[in-house]
């Protein structure tokens, strides 16, 4: 999962980058609304999380233009807990809000919650054959016992499962699996794919040559 | 209690003075009426005692000589020439003489129904010389007066009116009416004028009640109005449909009275707001830093990071609410600004050369052109403001600018200028850069620490001394600010050197501000 943080206050910008990477997401950052539309338009992020006040173009406005042409979900951080406030950000096309301050884990499992409605998911758990995932603690369980995934295989797994019976492109995986820091090779991703078959196995994700990789559902 | 309602007392009054008028005026009316109907029965008795008068002299009309029935009354008509009346005063025995009134005034007496007259005449020694048959019995004579003169008298006994007059030979003649038709009437009279009163009272009573009610309506109006905006519903207003009146004044008073609490409140709020957004970022900071750092367990070098960064924060509410308390200060005129001589150019020098090493670091020259300029103020605020101008011109400046710091004096005071050459203020934001919180650029322009008071800050200060602080500036060609403080006793300031102006001490806490 590949996240957007838009705020201009470094410290808690750095803070939420550290928080949600520790998470196991991809991290963007854009300390302004100018640098923050123009990732916001390029990239496919699963999610952003977007201040209110920002320099050169502002929360509001950022999320107009963006809604002209992405339907990326959008999180606003705002620090006016006023109710015309948050109507207004849900009425220009915010999906939610938190208000400043916020506990970070209200914030993370808002996120979550977020992603798992863009990709119509109910529930923190998904159950594909023997193998059971939970979004909410990010464990996942094969036939009962728990297998150990790194933050990044984990990725691959959850992403697919949202996914789940569509062919995911390999430019897609890399869109949303890795940050604009990380300089990975392109075959990084076989490796990571070819471990979590070891784990869950072979069957588990599908490769569709030429396309990209699936998880049937 | 209802007296202590206006319009009851209203009402009370109006309905006591109408009471008062009307009766005064139905007793007036009544008694005019009582006096004129008397008059005329008295002139109606005052005919028929001349009518008998008139009879007693000629005696009866057999026995008057024919054509003597016009001729004048003299003294001693009692004696009638041909003499067969003898007063008791003539010779020999009086011949008891009959009275026997002429046919032609029979009518004057007649009838016996209650306002027909009647007469009585009696001789001098009492005796009854006649009565008309519709006399009461009770008719009782008249004394005779002390004078003894002929004199007409009018009296009323019980409901009869009567006059009488004594002839100088001693006959009394006594006309008389019941009264009970004038009674009768004035009865009837008092009846209609007592109607009338309580119609002309209900009818005013109703008006006043009615012009009361529209009097107090507006009154009623604005006491619920005033009682909403108290509740809290500022947004409300006094309608005011007839604004002519006094009330309608006191209305538009009131709501340009509830218009600026408003404002005032408004202006509140927002300040309210302002202040805690600026600290939620802070406090988001802390919050979050300490979670994720409490999260699991971490080196020391990121324990560290989240410290430092916490630490930030927190300074930057630390610098917040003294700020929110310095203005808070300002507002309540708490603290009273000293009154000590200072030398503005001084004063600059000093701030300016601390502010120098940040001009440096951001490549911005400061020149100045500092001419003695002596006035009386507190030289520690001053700096502050000062710190504050230089300050701003150096972050908003770009590298390679410069600033331009200027003081003088003249009749009017000191003046302090400063002026960069910068990228300038826009229009739209030109008139609200003194306002608290307001910043030109929406973002929180945290990296260097401003709180968005400073130049609140700068300009109460300024007002407290009485001063003006202005600001003149187009993009592109500059932002210029000019202070300038009235002279005041600023003349005095030679004579008095109590405390030296704003010493390196004093100037400690600028280099604090000017970190903001």
């Amino acid at each position: 999962m590949r996240i957007l943080i838009v705020e201009d206050e470094p410290d808690l910008l750095h803070g939420l980058a550290k928080a949600l990477r520790e998470e196991g997401y991809a991290v963007d950052t854009a300390a302004d609304g100018d640098d923050g539309l123009y990732k916001a338009e390029t990239w496919s992020y699963d999610a952003i999380v977007l201040d209110v006040m920002l320099p050169k173009l502002d929360g509001w406005q950022l999320l107009a233009r963006l809604r002209k042409s992405k339907k990326t979900p959008v999180l606003l951080l705002t620090a006016r807990d006023g109710s015309r406030d948050r109507v207004r950000g849900l009425d220009i096309g915010a999906d939610d809000y938190v208000v400043k301050p916020f506990d970070l884990a209200e914030l993370l499992a808002r996120l979550r919650a977020l992603i798992r409605r863009t990709s119509n998911q109910t529930s923190a758990v998904l159950e594909i054959g023997a193998v059971r995932i939970d979004t909410a603690s990010r464990k996942v369980a094969l036939a009962g016992s728990s297998v150990e995934l790194t933050a990044r295989e984990y990725g691959l797994v959850e992403f697919l499962a949202l996914h789940r019976g569509e062919v995911v492109t390999r430019t897609t995986l890399y869109e949303h699996l890795f940050d604009e820091d990380d300089s990975t090779l392109s075959n990084l991703l076989d490796v990571h794919v070819s471990n979590v078959r070891k784990k869950l196995g072979h069957d588990f994700i599908v490769t569709r040559r030429g396309h990209g990789y699936s998880i049937e559902g | 209690m209802f007296l202590h309602s206006i319009r009851w007392r209203l009402q009370l009054w109006h309905g006591l003075i109408l009471l008062l008028v009307l009766a005064g005026f139905g007793f007036t009316a009544h008694r005019l009426q009582h006096l004129n109907e008397l008059r005329r029965v008295d002139q109606e008795l005052d005919h028929r005692v001349n009518v008998l008068l008139g009879e007693i002299r000629q005696g009866p009309p057999d026995r008057r000589p024919p054509g003597e029935g016009g001729r004048p009354l003299t003294m001693d008509e009692g004696r009638p020439p041909g003499g067969p009346r003898r007063g008791p005063e003539g010779g020999g025995p009086p011949r008891r003489q009959a009275f026997r009134l002429a046919q032609e005034h029979t009518d004057l007496f007649a009838g016996t129904d209650s306002n027909a007259f009647y007469y009585v005449i009696w001789r001098r020694d009492g005796d009854e010389m006649s009565r008309s048959s519709n006399a009461p019995p009770s008719i009782a004579q008249p004394k005779r007066g002390e004078s003894g003169q002929p004199q007409r008298t009018i009296r009323s006994h019980g409901e009869f009116r009567e006059a009488f007059h004594f002839t100088p030979p001693g006959e009394c003649v006594v006309v008389g009416r019941s009264l009970q038709p004038e009674f009768a009437r004035l009865h009837q009279l008092a009846l209609r004028l007592s109607g009338l009163g309580a119609i002309v009272l209900g009818l005013g009573l109703a008006g006043g009640w009615w012009l009361a009610s529209r009097a107090i309506r507006p009154i009623d109006d604005i006491s619920a109005a005033a009682s909403r905006i108290a509740t809290g519903d500022l947004s409300h207003r006094i309608s005011t449909g007839e604004a002519d009146n006094e009330l309608g004044q006191l209305a538009s008073v009131l709501n340009s009275t509830f218009s600026r609490l408003e404002a005032a409140f408004a202006q509140q709020a927002r300040f309210t707001a302002d202040a805690s957004h600026e600290l939620r970022t802070p406090l988001s900071v802390i919050l979050s830093q300490s979670q994720m750092a409490l999260a699991r367990e971490r080196p020391a070098a990121e324990y560290r990071e989240t410290l430092e960064a916490c630490q930030r924060a927190a300074q930057r509410m630390r610098r917040l609410m003294e700020s929110l308390l310095e203005l808070a200060r300002l507002d309540a005129g708490q603290e009273a600004m000293k009154k000590l001589p200072f030398d503005l150019a001084r004063l600059t020098g000093e701030v300016v050369d601390l502010l120098r090493p940040l001009a440096e670091a951001r490549k911005v020259t400061l020149r100045s052109n500092l001419a003695t300029a002596e006035g009386l103020g507190d030289s520690e605020r001053l700096a502050q403001v000062i710190t504050n101008l230089v300050s701003n011109a150096i972050y908003h400046h770009r590298p390679g600018g410069e600033v331009n710091i200027t003081t003088r004096r003249d009749e009017a005071g000191v003046t302090l200028i400063v002026a960069d050459n910068g990228p300038g203020i826009s229009p739209d934001h030109l008139p609200h850069i003194f306002d608290r919180f307001y910043r030109a650029d929406t973002a929180r322009t945290t990296s260097h620490g401003h709180t968005g008071l400073g130049l609140a800050i700068s300009k109460a200060i300024v007002e407290a001394h009485a001063g003006t602080i202005e600001v003149e500036s187009s993009p592109g060609a500059g932002a210029r600010f000019t202070v300038r403080l009235p002279a005041g006793a600023g003349a005095d300031s030679s004579h008095k050197s109590e405390t030296p102006p704003g010493g390196p001490g004093a100037n400690s806490r600028q280099a604090d501000d000017g970190a903001k």
